[in-house]
């Protein structure tokens, strides 16, 4: 195995920042979140998960999909190719949402020309997991705490350094000149939850569509979209024209995509009024639905990685490995009664 | 079990047996040993009710969804709300707006030893006075002993702020919004927020932007405090409902700060009273 | 070694206009269609573009008024007649009172052609039951002029035209000339009725049950408020149309158009790429309702 040192890491990422975005988990007041650092001394080692999850360097709370500009001719352009970005300390639950959303929009088409720029300048370093914690559960929708899957390279902790894996040409690329010993070392097997619920497959979802359960579920949800908004999946989103300048003779409008949740209020909301999704049981159990039915049967990929994050933000306690759990209890009660 | 808690459950099961309310809302605790809102509607189910220092929400919030009648020539439902103090004057705040009526509501009072905001107790707790409801139906006396502090001074730390000029005021929000990630939780916590349509989501007027960046953020949480001058009571169910634990207390002590100075209020006194800026007395001046 | 997973094919939109970017067009037209209702004609600029842009019935165009925004409208023109895109609009919001306010020569962005359209193949050698409610009869009327202009392609040609009062029914100076068609005829019915009103009262329902149309070798096409559409299906059924025979348009709140967002879903179908055109027996299987 390829053998690096704490010391030889930080050298490596201190390069890095000096030639691309480098991004990785800071502290900021006692919140874990990726930021845009220039020196691996910002770094938060020991981080356990971030509060929130590096989607916002694929899929970016807010973007302009479109420049518009209003002169004596109207020209719209596409925004400037981003800045080449690698991303350290994705945990592999966060890397596999990459996955979830290339299925989405890259291999559906039409392609969306936004993200694969983005996917094209990314580079995510992996950091695996030594243990599952407290409400993660990525062994219930098919990751691990060592899952290799969307990453360019994955480091795991072992005494004295970490040991790499290049997964991705661009990974070996960018480890390149780096010091590293050639060890026979093994790398722990990380400490898993045992007896973690089953995750029922999206076709026999259906059967509870119309089940009270969901009514009992959201007499407590905010509609605040925080469950959303921690997610490494969640991809709904908002677009509107937004100005950017007038001058005589010129506008300039940019049109802006921004991150939105299908639990929202006004979600579906029409001009005049009429809304489809007027009840939080019927938004909550959209959400619930689109992530382990939906977007598995229009994609192919579970929209879920079991981070947990939205276990811990949700400010009412709803708790989607509880709905994965009941599922699986009131399908064993439907199929007994069939 | 606790003293109090076999008198929240005996208190819900009563008025659920004698069908005075159709629900209780109070908190529960889940499989992880987590608070959370429940919602009662048979009496054998009062047995879930618990309460403790980390039932820091304003469950007078859930009231909005109960406040309509369900449809034609139904009666608005009958609810029954596990209330602190400060979640009390919500109750009186939503009378003097006629969101709702008091004879809707049974009100299961508990006398506040102080509730905690991510393991800490909360900064207005330290100093508050306020130990009993100033409404309630049942009281409860908390089971925990409620030490009264010395003085009123839960406006220590915004005179603090006070202390800074404009500039560093600003790069202290600046940075706090920095983190915020517009989600809303804050807004839908709290039950003085129930527009139909909230002005940061409006499209016409265009008031804002959709973008999550630093300057629109900044723009919901200064209109939002502003929204709530004069109805903002202090339960900081914003602030336990953020998850990027922005200090939004802060800011809305401040306009309660002066509010209170320069017309002498405090919101939810006494729901026969007009809505604080609703009301216009021509003789009125402020302080120059 | 495998590949970087990030090799992408970003693909050009070559078959036709792309998806993303709205293409530049002008306004050729805005008359009146109805009360608070407009039908509005543009052209693309770009001659290269018009060539292109071919739709079937039943597929919509995202329109834009820059920094003001974008909404779905449904095609209510054929790309057989020429290359003259028209949609109808009805003032309900931000952007359609910005339409209304705009003039012959005004810009608008166009983005489409979207959605799937009506199968008009398999439509052939069949009689064809239109039923339009209100400003659904936009969508509904690029199938009246496929029809008319394949006629020997098609069967009998029964229109059912409904509106909750007479000045909100759409495209009346057209009337004669569908009827003037072989084998078409048209019925009109509204909820309110004026005094001396030569035509039907009542709602569609009423209407469909009176003229008692056969099922047999039958087509339907129905678009209108979501209401409209439960009822209607309703009737058909009891006069033994089966959900396959029958065939909706339906609409939500889109944002992408292109099935990206995940605004416009009913359950695991989308409207902006699955739809808006259904054929009913998918219809009303769907996991949540249209209506």
């Amino acid at each position: 195995m390829k053998i690096i040192t704490q010391k030889h890491l930080q050298e490596w990422l201190s390069r890095l920042a000096g030639e691309m975005n480098l991004v990785a988990p800071v502290n900021s007041k006692g919140k874990m979140i990726y930021r845009e650092i220039k020196s691996p001394e910002q770094i938060a080692w020991g981080f356990e998960r971030t509060k929130m999850p590096p989607k916002n360097w694929y899929f970016p709370m807010t973007e302009s999909i479109l420049e518009i500009k209003q002169g004596k001719e109207t020209k719209i352009t596409e925004p400037p190719e981003p800045q080449k970005t690698v991303i350290f300390g994705v945990r592999p639950c966060d890397a596999r949402s990459v996955i979830a959303f290339d299925a989405l929009f890259l291999n559906k088409p039409p392609v969306d020309r936004q993200y694969a720029r983005h996917r094209e300048a990314l580079i995510m370093i992996g950091l695996s997991c030594p243990q599952m914690w407290d409400t993660c559960f990525c062994l219930t929708v098919g990751g691990a705490p060592n899952s290799k899957e969307g990453l360019d390279i994955l480091l795991s902790q072992v005494e004295d350094g970490y040991a790499v894996e290049l997964l991705t040409v661009k990974g070996e690329t960018i480890f390149e000149g780096v010091t590293f010993k050639e060890l026979a070392i093994k790398v722990d097997e990380p400490q898993i939850h045992n007896g973690l619920p089953a995750l029922r497959k999206s076709d026999q979802w259906m059967a509870l569509f119309n089940d009270l359960y969901w009514q009992k579920l959201s007499d407590s949800c905010l509609s605040c979209r925080v469950c959303s908004f921690v997610c490494p999946t969640c991809r709904c989103y908002d677009v509107r024209d937004e100005l950017v300048a007038l001058k005589p003779g010129l506008k300039e409008y940019e049109r802006l995509r921004a991150w939105d949740s299908c639990t929202a209020t006004g979600y579906r909301r029409i001009a005049g009024g009429h809304n489809p999704r007027d009840t939080k049981e019927k938004r909550l159990r959209n959400r619930f639905y689109c992530k382990f039915m939906y977007y598995p049967e229009d994609y192919g990929s579970l929209g879920c990685v079991g981070c947990g994050r939205c276990i811990d933000a949700c400010p009412v306690g709803i708790d989607i490995l509880e709905v994965i759990e009941n599922v699986d209890h009131l399908l064993e009660k439907v199929q007994i009664n069939v | 079990m606790t003293k109090m808690n076999k008198q929240i459950r005996a208190a819900a099961e009563k008025y659920l047996k004698d069908s005075i309310v159709s629900c209780v809302i109070g908190y529960e605790e889940d499989s992880r040993g987590r608070i959370r809102p429940a919602f009662i509607e048979d009496a054998k189910d009062a047995d879930r009710l618990i309460w403790n220092a980390t039932c820091n929400l304003n469950l007078v919030n859930y009231l909005h969804q109960r406040k309509l009648s369900p449809g034609k020539d139904q009666p608005v439902p009958k609810t029954a709300v596990l209330v602190r103090p400060c979640d009390v004057r919500s109750i009186n705040l939503l009378i003097s707006e006629q969101q709702i009526k008091r004879e809707n509501i049974k009100l299961i009072g508990i006398t506040c030893p102080g509730t905690e905001i991510n393991g800490q107790p909360r900064t207005i707790c330290q100093f508050c006075m306020e130990r009993t409801p100033v409404d309630w139906d049942v009281l409860i006396d908390s089971d925990q002993p409620i030490e009264i502090p010395s003085a009123e001074d839960i406006y220590e730390d915004i005179k603090e702020m006070e202390n800074w000029t404009p500039a560093e005021r600003l790069a202290y929000w600046q940075k706090e919004f920095d983190n915020c990630i517009r989600c809303y939780a804050c807004r839908l916590a709290c039950p003085g927020c129930y527009c139909y349509e909230c002005v940061s989501e409006q499209v016409d007027p265009h008031w804002t932007s959709i973008a999550l960046d630093v300057p629109e953020k900044m723009f919901f949480h200064v209109m939002r405090a502003y929204h709530l001058a004069g109805r903002c009571v202090g339960c900081d169910a914003c602030e336990a409902a953020c998850p990027m634990n922005i200090p939004l207390s802060r800011l809305n002590r401040k306009v309660a700060r002066e509010i209170l100075e320069m017309f002498n209020y405090k919101t939810g006194d006494d729901p026969e009273e007009a809505p604080l800026l609703a009301c216009f007395d021509p003789h009125e001046r402020l302080r120059t | 070694m495998p590949e970087s997973s990030t090799k992408t094919n970003i693909q050009e939109q070559s078959e036709t206009t792309d998806l993303i970017i709205p293409s530049l067009a002008s306004i050729t037209g805005i008359h009146d269609l109805a009360n608070n209702i407009k039908l509005i004609q543009v052209q693309l600029d770009d001659l290269a573009k018009r060539e292109v842009f071919i739709y079937k019935p039943g597929q919509f165009v995202e329109v834009s008024i820059f920094g003001v925004g974008e909404s779905p409208f449904g095609l209510a023109s054929s790309s057989a007649r020429g290359d003259t895109l028209e949609f109808a609009v009805n003032r309900v919001g931000t952007l359609t009172d910005a339409l209304f306010r705009l003039d012959v020569g005004d810009q608008v962005g166009i983005r489409g052609p979207l959605g799937k359209g009506f199968p008009m193949d398999m439509y052939k050698g069949k009689d064809i039951l239109v039923l339009g409610g209100g400003i659904g009869g936009a969508p509904l009327r690029p199938i009246i002029q496929t029809v008319i202009d394949n006629r020997a392609d098609y069967g009998k040609m029964t229109i059912l035209w409904a509106a909750r009062s007479p000045d909100l029914l759409v495209f009346t100076e057209e009337y004669d000339h569908w009827c003037s068609q072989p084998d078409v005829s048209m019925h009109i019915t509204v909820d309110q009725a004026p005094e001396g009103w030569e035509h039907e009262q009542g709602l569609i329902t009423t209407l469909i049950e009176k003229i008692n149309p056969s099922p047999e070798n039958t087509i339907t096409v129905t678009c209108g408020p979501p209401i409209m559409i439960k009822f209607t299906m309703m009737t058909l059924e009891k006069l033994g149309f089966r959900p396959e025979q029958n065939w909706v348009t339906l609409e939500a709140k889109m944002k992408c158009g292109i099935g990206k967002c995940g605004r416009c879903n009913l359950g695991e179908k989308y409207i902006c790429t699955d739809g808006p055109v259904f054929c009913f027996a998918e219809v009303r299987n769907f996991l949540e309702s249209y209506v």
